[in-house]
């Protein structure tokens, strides 16, 4: 145990990330609408001591109800439409929807017609958009940074 | 012989089911010899039925589910046939009823708690033991393979490896090799190299983060951020070599256009290595963890003969005694004599799962360091083999065999079919959950750390 977390800490000063700018934070609850995976897999990784979204005061909560972010990840399904919008209206107001990677911007999607709704936009508002096939753990600490300025 | 009858005959002579699939009005089963020798049945539907296949071979329950919900085949003594792509039915039609005293279901999903795909278990339990599992998937159905219809083998190969981005490249050579076998192509020693290359390269970062993600699964934050910071940095290599992080586009139909010359293929070697180092003394410390090594024993446990019946296959299945790695028998990549490795204990619970990969992990490593002693050039396929009505391509992907089957009309696909190591692991995930208490089945879960994408489709 020792050893893992002196590693940790010799990465973290390796790594050197900046401190944020002032103390802040946003409760971040992610859906999954038809994704490939990939955003997931690099969301996760936003959380690994390279990008360190914690650090910014982002946490990703396990509901709704304490959420003022919505991260959406993939097109939408005819499946996923539902349960999307039950998650966002389950969240109290004001709140903001990120609509994460390019399938969630209806760029370059592959899939059936009869299969999908649409970008995440067809199905709630949008404040943040962050393309990316899928879009860095870099890329997504910046997209949630920008959606203090929103 | 009918069809059932030489299925059948197969299967006793010890071949394992390897998927199906309707492809119009015809149905088609793949099985698997025990020498990785690839067997294709195929049975014209009359009136829409055929005969089914689950007596003889449970595995092939989801692959008739699906066929009936996508395709309409009704498969003769499949009963009750249950919706399984199908979401518009109600919950009797397809959950297994489970009755008794305080037995009640839990309802988890499709929404998660974490950053987590979606998809939905429906548990059947009393208090926290958990009865039953129904799991119910393709809440992320997009319609990949019917989409994917009327392309060129060329454009076809976007379409399954957008099935899914963790198994990005596994799917992507399955889909390559089916196709190369459709059009009597044979990859050369240079494309084959570069295939396993890149196939190793997906196995280290997915094992990595399956290490990670049963580190979170038992709480163990340090385990999970150190395996996490491994992860990141194998997917930086990823970019480095080939442009993306999850190895997008590196694979293509009848040949490779990746060039890495010699310094370029050093650092790689010298990064892997570091990689393997620093994932070593990890795992040292997770070993000597005595209340992370506590959480991890008799859970979740999979016996050798459900594994078998099942058609459990890749870490899952080894980890339960069940040593089939289609690497072993790869005549179209570059693993030359290779043997499946073997944890310390046997026993199919989440220890075993864990160990598994980790001795797998060790496994890649050492096979990269060979793969990348000479720079890589651009390769092709070479004409070597008559062309097939219905080409096949199974390949080990970090979760398990992998089988695509490729068909085409005037060069364009008339029909794929993906059935990806993750769908034939999630029956075996909802067998795993039995018996156990409901708290336990994230960790379970992260034991097999499946995809639901590549499921899904």
């Amino acid at each position: 145990m020792l050893t893992l977390l002196r590693t940790l800490r010799r990465l973290r000063a390796d790594v050197a990330l900046p401190a944020p700018s002032r103390g802040r934070s946003l409760a971040v609850r992610h859906v999954d609408a038809g994704s490939c995976n990939g955003c997931e897999h690099e969301l996760t990784l936003a959380m690994s001591p390279y990008e360190d979204i914690q650090r910014y005061g982002f946490g990703i909560v396990a509901s709704p109800r304490h959420a003022d972010v919505l991260l959406v990840t993939g097109t939408v399904t005819t499946r996923m439409r539902g349960p999307l919008l039950a998650a966002y209206n389950a969240m109290p107001v004001p709140r903001r929807v990120v609509a994460l990677g390019d399938c969630a911007l209806a760029r370059g999607v592959l899939a059936s017609a009869s299969e999908i709704v649409g970008p995440v936009e067809s199905v709630l508002p949008v404040d943040v958009r962050v393309p990316g096939c899928p879009p860095s753990p870099a890329a997504i600490a910046q997209a949630l940074i920008d959606v203090y300025e929103t | 012989m009918t069809y059932r009858d030489r299925v059948v005959a197969m299967l006793d002579e010890g071949c394992r089911f390897g998927g199906l699939y309707a492809s119009g009005a015809i149905v088609r089963t793949v099985l698997v010899a025990p020498g990785g020798a690839l067997r294709l049945e195929s049975v014209a539907a009359e009136d829409d039925r055929v005969p089914s296949l689950v007596d003889v071979a449970p595995a092939a329950g989801w692959d008739e589910r699906e066929a009936a919900d996508l395709y309409g085949v009704r498969f003769d003594g499949h009963e009750p046939l249950r919706p399984l792509v199908e979401h518009d039915l109600d919950l009797d039609s397809w959950t297994v009823p489970v009755r008794g005293d305080d037995a009640y279901q839990v309802a988890v999903g499709p929404i998660h708690a974490g950053v987590i795909e979606s998809g939905h278990f429906r548990f059947h339990v009393v208090g926290d033991k958990i009865l039953h599992v129904d799991a119910r998937l393709f809440y992320k159905h997009r319609g990949l393979e019917r989409a994917a219809e009327g392309r060129s083998l060329a454009e076809g190969r976007a379409y399954v490896q957008r099935a899914c981005a963790a198994c990005a490249v596994s799917n992507s050579v399955a889909y390559a090799h089916a196709c190369e076998e459709v059009l009597g192509l044979q990859p050369s020693a240079e494309l084959a190299r570069v295939r396993t290359l890149l196939l190793e390269l997906e196995r280290a970062w997915s094992h990595l983060n399956d290490i990670a993600a049963v580190c979170a699964g038992a709480g163990l934050a340090a385990g999970n951020t150190f395996f996490a910071a491994l992860t990141e940095r194998a997917r930086r290599l990823n970019d480095r070599l080939t442009g993306h992080r999850f190895l997008f586009d590196s694979v293509q139909v009848g040949g490779s256009s990746l060039s890495l010359d010699s310094a370029a293929v050093a650092a790689a070697r010298e990064e892997l290595a570091s990689i393997a180092a620093d994932s070593k003394s990890g795992w040292r410390e997770l070993l000597f963890n005595s209340s992370f090594q506590d959480r991890l024993p008799d859970i979740g446990v999979v016996s050798a003969g459900d594994a078998r019946t099942l058609g459990a296959v890749g870490p899952a299945a080894r980890a339960s005694g069940i040593g089939d790695d289609a690497r072993s028998h790869a005549d179209r990549l570059a693993y030359g004599l290779f043997a499946p490795v073997a944890p310390r204990r046997v026993t199919g619970d989440v220890q075993a799962r864990l160990e598994q990969r980790a001795v797998e992990l060790l496994q890649t490593f050492d096979l990269l360091d060979d793969l990348f002693d000479r720079p890589i050039d651009p390769s092709e396929a070479r004409a070597g083999s008559e062309g097939a009505r219905v080409g096949l391509g199974l390949v080990e992907s970090p979760r398990g065999g992998t089988l695509c089957a490729v068909e085409h009309a005037n060069g364009r696909v008339a029909r794929v079919h993906l059935r990806t190591g993750s769908y034939a692991n999630w029956p075996v995930v909802a067998r795993a959950a039995v018996g156990n208490l409901l708290p336990d089945f994230p960790l379970i879960n992260k034991s097999f750390e499946l995809c639901y994408a590549c499921a899904d489709r």
